[in-house]
């Protein structure tokens, strides 16, 4: 400290000359954001964006009819080259070279023709343009409106219909047959969606179809394993007649001959027959494991069909760009002789430019500049538009420098009082915040994501706590107890349970299973003082790889939850629709401003975090807390330290049980094997953001860490996959934030300032 | 030995008989053909055991197991793209991959000083989990950056995108599979021969000019012919030379490499910088009361074991596989394995030699090979060797650190100071 007061002097003074640049820098995109904002309400800034809109249509026209004439005059150039008996002697780039001569000339000529055409008559054209694009606007909303509702048609329908055949079979006839599937989806039976009648039963049986052709593929399987099993060796058969193989086998299996596939079942016999003469055996097919790995229902929309509302609309725009068609036509006459397939592109093309899918200014600007637009506009207007266009970029960077230079001046402040690790990601929430806002994203509907994700992550957070207080610091072996409690889960799944009582069985089965491990686990620890935290992240680790063998091992049978065709060993990925999927998170829910609030799991996750509070509150919690802050004054005033380690241990294990299932089903799958083995560093962050350090922690921190955290990760999401296709900028966000706060959290605890 | 000495030796050397016994079981399980197994087990030796004998200094000096030698894989890395990206074939451009590892690891190992110095008695953990972030500064690196800022060519490059391909290909017109491999392969047993013969000479050589006593002379006198002889017993000869398509061969530079490797790692123990690395592993307090700047020590061992892990991973890329790499999961393991390996040696967090690095990865590389194929014959199911080979990798390091750990509480209870308790009085 004295180091710095001594060099305080020149140092601020440099200090706010830096500040005082960056608040200049600030203030002049500000300006610039809002000159440009004022320009876009200006009557000549509409004016030129409109002339770059004609002049794109137009572009869009000539263009398309250029390139055509150029590759016309390519592919003659081929086939005069081609008639040439000198052809075979050419090499290809010659023959490439002499084609693209040619193009590049028709190009220049038709250039010199069409590029200089202008519109005469600019008030037909806008009008004429301007109905395209309320036309378009008007049927292209109603397509969005009519694909989202078929689609969501669509998934709850493939979600729920348990039987595709089963539904076929039952029904008498298509009527039936339909109401079948309106039972499953009513909105499906509403005058409305009338028109997707004949789709939705082509749905139906071609589901059924498959599932048929799927059924019985995996009763012959079946039947194969069965016989195979029956016979045991088969060389036996050796050299039998094929007749006398099958009688045997019936013999041995009668239901082999009710089965129909006498030819599939001899020839696979006779397969092993051959193999067992070699001394071989022959292997079942192991499944793959990557199947189980999708989520979620994509929708299929080849079974979509337009309703007649929807239907006039698009002949309405049809007809409206027939008459923009004969306009440029009038323009330039030798759009006559374009053929289908270029017109077509064309067509897309100038629809595109009149309505780009949106109002906004960027994107229309945006939308013209691609086809050449801004060549109607000179200096200072195409300076103004481009100013115009991009009032969010200069709002956006605008803020950041403003954020920027408000940390750098108030920072020894901020640091003092957050650390940091912490001041940096709050300064980053509250940008994404703002960025979330200037990008139109939907903010109700991050808010509801982030809710539901602390619902999902809260008591796994919370699981930390008490390992902090007890002096074992981050419990990174909180894994064990993710282990109890997905074995709690596999456990529901094996006895079939469902709905609420499979949930509490989880719960509880993990919480029991939980109690010896976390026991063991603690006294372990209680040998490791001063080395916790490295100990149980590799015992955390050996644990989880130790139970993926478990996983294979243990004596599930439920056909569920198993790999189907080497009959053991659980399966990676269970899917917990058909159990306990969303059932807190729907409990309760409803709908804010279009934010959905998972009501029923944020009062579960509350209500562990005040049993928490009170728990410290007790006489055991407070000794557990003396215990863990100052382990010598706690003995010395009577408190069996390592006692209160385990019982802090064993609490921090079980809550990573509930943990595991609380998240499992707000997730609606239980993942298995290697899965759970980040899951103590993403908790041990979380509550760090919060505000606890590796030996002090409250309930609040776990509260305001995980809601932070998940904040910046549900938004830093959406942001960074708006402003970078692909989804790897908010991984390696997560990666950083997660692992950075863990190793401010341990410089602060190792690195001299111990009390 | 005495009866006492011999307990402790095997108290130390536990996990490593414990792995000995796995080893020759899972061998014999396994079912392979014992000339795959050894050039298997020869193959993996000379491409990981410079890795590992990277983590020697920083356990000497005190900063357990460094699991931040990932970040020097992550610089050989970028050396290897670029050298890749500017088409540099050849044993050139592993020089050049190396030359360029040198300030990356050099600048990463004085970050990763700075940053362990702060975190006293937490190094293990600290390094793992600042391997972790370090692998998303590198994700950003080489998504992001790579390709839009700093320019690469197309071979490396996604087109039509920024960042670099999934996996780099080192075959072919690149021209750096096997760069440093490839230079000179003798069969396996002229190898063995020669080094035997060689052995035998300097011995022998040295014994009669009197610089070398009797018990050492007599060791290596047995120790070469057991070299010698045993290869010339045809069952054991015929592993490594079974007919003339089967004959495993030795890729000699890799091999003078690793054993200047080892070298250095003697050698510098000798100097004044060797001596300062023991006295501050041995304890910080004396080190400092000694007059050696502790922090800045422990710096310099952590800079040289992250350019040597650099160079590691160049040599472990050149021979790896098919000759592709994984440019963004390559570097992930190099730690756990390389940890793990050693620590099978016998080594632990505070000791050890160059002998248990190349042990340990002899052993842990054999469990490596044959564990798949074992549990497959064991259970009927090859995915449980799989997780058979992770559970040991991290549970060995468990392990480890549960003796280590252990060892400072009995220490103490005879009288000895806490070795945990010693960290944190010379934290603060």
């Amino acid at each position: 400290m004295s180091e710095e007061t001594k060099g305080k002097k020149p140092v601020s003074g440099k200090r706010r000359a830096i500040s005082l640049i960056l608040f200049l820098l600030a203030a002049v995109l500000l300006v610039l954001a809002a000159l440009g904002q004022s320009l876009r309400s200006k009557q000549r800034t509409i004016d030129n964006l409109n002339t770059m809109r004609e002049n794109a249509v137009l572009h869009a026209a000539s263009g398309g009819l250029i390139d055509s004439i150029a590759n016309q005059a390519s592919s003659d150039k081929l086939k005069e080259l081609r008639a040439d008996k000198d052809f075979r002697r050419m090499g290809l780039n010659e023959v490439n070279s002499k084609t693209q001569a040619a193009a590049d000339e028709a190009r220049a000529e038709a250039e010199k023709l069409y590029m200089s055409i202008e519109v005469t008559d600019h008030a037909a054209m806008t009008a004429v343009i301007d109905e395209l694009g309320g036309d378009l606007e008007i049927a292209g909303n109603q397509e969005e409106k009519e694909r989202s509702a078929y689609s969501e048609m669509y998934v709850e329908l493939i979600d729920t219909v348990p039987d595709w055949t089963d539904l076929r079979d039952g029904a008498a006839d298509e009527d039936a047959l339909f109401d079948g599937l309106v039972s499953f989806v009513p909105d499906l039976g509403k005058e409305e969606n009338a028109h997707l009648r004949e789709n939705f039963l082509k749905l139906s049986n071609d589901k059924a179809d498959k599932e048929q052709i799927a059924d019985e593929a995996e009763a012959l399987n079946m039947l194969t394993s069965s016989m195979v099993g029956a016979v045991g060796d088969f060389t036996e058969y050796s050299g039998m007649g094929d007749d006398e193989i099958w009688a045997a086998l019936t013999e041995l299996l009668p239901e082999l001959e009710e089965s129909g596939h006498k030819d599939e079942l001899l020839a696979a016999a006779k397969e092993h027959i051959a193999a067992a003469e070699k001394g071989e055996t022959i292997e079942e097919p192991v499944k793959d494991e990557g199947v189980e790995t999708t989520y979620g229902t994509l929708t299929d929309y080849s079974y979509f069909a337009e309703s007649p509302e929807l239907s006039s609309f698009n002949e309405k725009a049809d007809k409206t760009y027939q008459s923009l068609w004969s306009i440029l036509v009038g323009l330039i006459p030798d759009l006559e002789k374009l053929d289908n397939k270029m017109a077509n592109t064309m067509r897309e093309n100038i629809e595109h430019i009149v309505w780009p899918g949106s109002d906004d200014f960027y994107t229309r600007y945006e939308a013209y500049i691609g086809q050449g637009g801004a060549e109607a506009l000179t200096g200072s207007d195409a300076r103004n538009m481009t100013l115009a266009a991009d009032v969010l970029r200069f709002l956006v960077a605008g803020l950041a420098v403003l954020l920027f230079a408000l940390a750098f001046t108030f920072w020894k402040g901020l640091v003092k009082q957050f650390g940091v690790p912490r001041t940096i990601i709050f300064l980053f929430f509250v940008y994404l915040c703002l960025a979330a806002v200037l990008y139109n994203i939907s903010v109700p509907m991050m808010l509801g994501n982030v809710l539901e994700r602390f619902g999902m992550y809260g008591i796994l957070v919370l699981a930390m706590l008490p390992g902090i207080q007890c002096g074992i610091g981050l419990n990174m072996g909180m894994t064990i107890g993710c282990i109890a409690g997905l074995l709690g889960i596999v456990l529901s799944l094996q006895f079939d349970m469902i709905g609420i009582p499979a949930l509490v069985f989880a719960c509880a089965a993990g919480a029991l299973i939980s109690v010896p491990l976390g026991f063991c686990y603690s006294k372990l620890l209680n040998r490791m003082k001063g080395s916790e935290m490295t100990i149980s992240t590799y015992v955390g680790f050996s644990f989880v790889s130790l139970m993926c063998i478990g996983w294979m091992m243990l004596p599930f049978n439920n056909r569920k939850i198993i790999w189907l065709l080497s009959g053991h060993g659980l399966r990676v990925t269970h899917s917990l629709l058909g159990s306990f999927a969303h059932i807190l998170d729907k409990f309760a829910a409803f709908k804010v401003f279009g934010m959905e609030v998972p009501t029923g799991v944020i009062l579960f996750v509350l209500l562990f975090c005040f049993l928490m509070w009170i728990f410290s509150r007790t006489r055991t919690g407070i000794a557990m807390t003396a215990a863990g802050s100052n382990p010598r004054f706690a003995e010395a005033s009577g408190i069996n330290v390592d006692q209160m380690r385990t019982i802090g241990t064993m609490l921090s294990t079980v809550l990573a049980a509930v943990g595991i299932v609380i998240y499992s089903q707000a997730f609606g799958y239980a993942q298995l094997y290697t899965a759970p083995r980040q899951l103590g560093f993403i908790a041990a962050s979380a509550i760090l953001i919060g505000g606890a350090t590796v030996s002090k922690a409250k309930v609040s921190h776990v509260i305001v860490g995980t809601l932070l955290f998940e904040g910046v990760l549900v938004l830093g999401q959406q942001i960074a996959n708006s402003v970078v296709a692909g989804g790897g900028l908010s991984e390696v966000m997560r990666i950083m934030i997660s692992n950075g706060i863990i190793l401010y959290a341990l410089t602060q605890s190792g690195g001299g300032k111990r009390e | 030995m005495n009866k006492k000495g011999f307990v402790e030796h095997l108290k130390t050397y536990a996990v490593t008989y414990l792995f000995i016994a796995i080893s020759v079981f899972f061998i014999i399980v396994s079912n392979l053909d014992t000339t795959y197994v050894a050039s298997q087990l020869l193959l993996r030796l000379n491409r990981n055991a410079f890795i590992v004998l990277a983590l020697i200094i920083p356990i000497i000096a005190g900063m357990g197991i460094n699991f931040a030698i990932t970040i020097g894989a992550m610089a050989a890395q970028i050396g290897l793209l670029l050298t890749i990206s500017w088409g540099i074939k050849g044993i050139l451009g592993i020089l050049l991959a190396g030359l360029i590892t040198l300030p990356l690891a050099l600048v990463f190992g004085f970050l990763i000083g700075r940053l362990l110095n702060m975190m006293k008695g937490q190094e293990t953990i600290g390094s793992l989990i600042l391997g972790y972030f370090a692998n998303g500064a590198y994700q950003l690196l080489f998504l992001f950056i790579f390709g839009s800022l700093i320019p690469l060519s197309d071979r490396v490059r996604i087109v039509g995108a920024t960042g670099v391909q999934n996996t780099l290909n080192l075959t072919g017109d690149v021209g750096l599979y096997k760069a440093i491999d490839g230079i000179w392969q003798i069969p396996f047993l002229t190898f063995i021969r020669v080094i035997g013969g060689a052995l035998l000479l300097v011995s022998i050589l040295l014994f009669a000019m009197k610089k070398m006593k009797l018990k050492s002379f007599l060791t290596c006198l047995v120790f070469s012919g057991i070299l010698i002889g045993l290869f010339l017993i045809p069952k054991v000869a015929g592993i490594f030379d079974g007919s003339r398509s089967r004959v495993i061969r030795v890729p000699v530079v890799t091999w003078v490499l690793i054993g200047i490797l080892c070298l250095f790692n003697t050698l510098i123990m000798r100097t004044k910088l060797g001596q300062k690395f023991r006295a501050v592993g041995q304890s910080q307090e004396v080190a400092n009361a000694a007059g050696i700047d502790v922090n800045r020590t422990r710096i310099i061992a952590i800079m040289i074991s992250t350019v040597l892990a650099g160079w590691g991973q160049i040599i472990f890329m050149q021979s790896d596989g098919i000759g592709t790499f994984q440019t963004y999961a390559a570097h992930e393991q190099v730690g756990l394995y390389a940890g793990a390996a050693i620590l099978v040696g016998g080594a632990s967090i505070d000791r050890a030699t160059n002998l248990q690095a190349l042990v340990g990865t002899f052993l842990f590389h054999s469990l490596f090979i044959t564990a798949q194929s074992a549990a497959s014959n064991l259970f009927g199911d090859s995915a449980v060797g799989e997780y058979f080979r992770a559970f040991l990798s991290y549970g060995v390091i468990a392990l480890a650190l549960v003796i280590y750990a252990w060892r400072g509480k009995a220490a103490l209870k005879h009288g000895g100071v806490d070795l945990s308790e010693r960290k944190a009085k010379q934290a603060a």
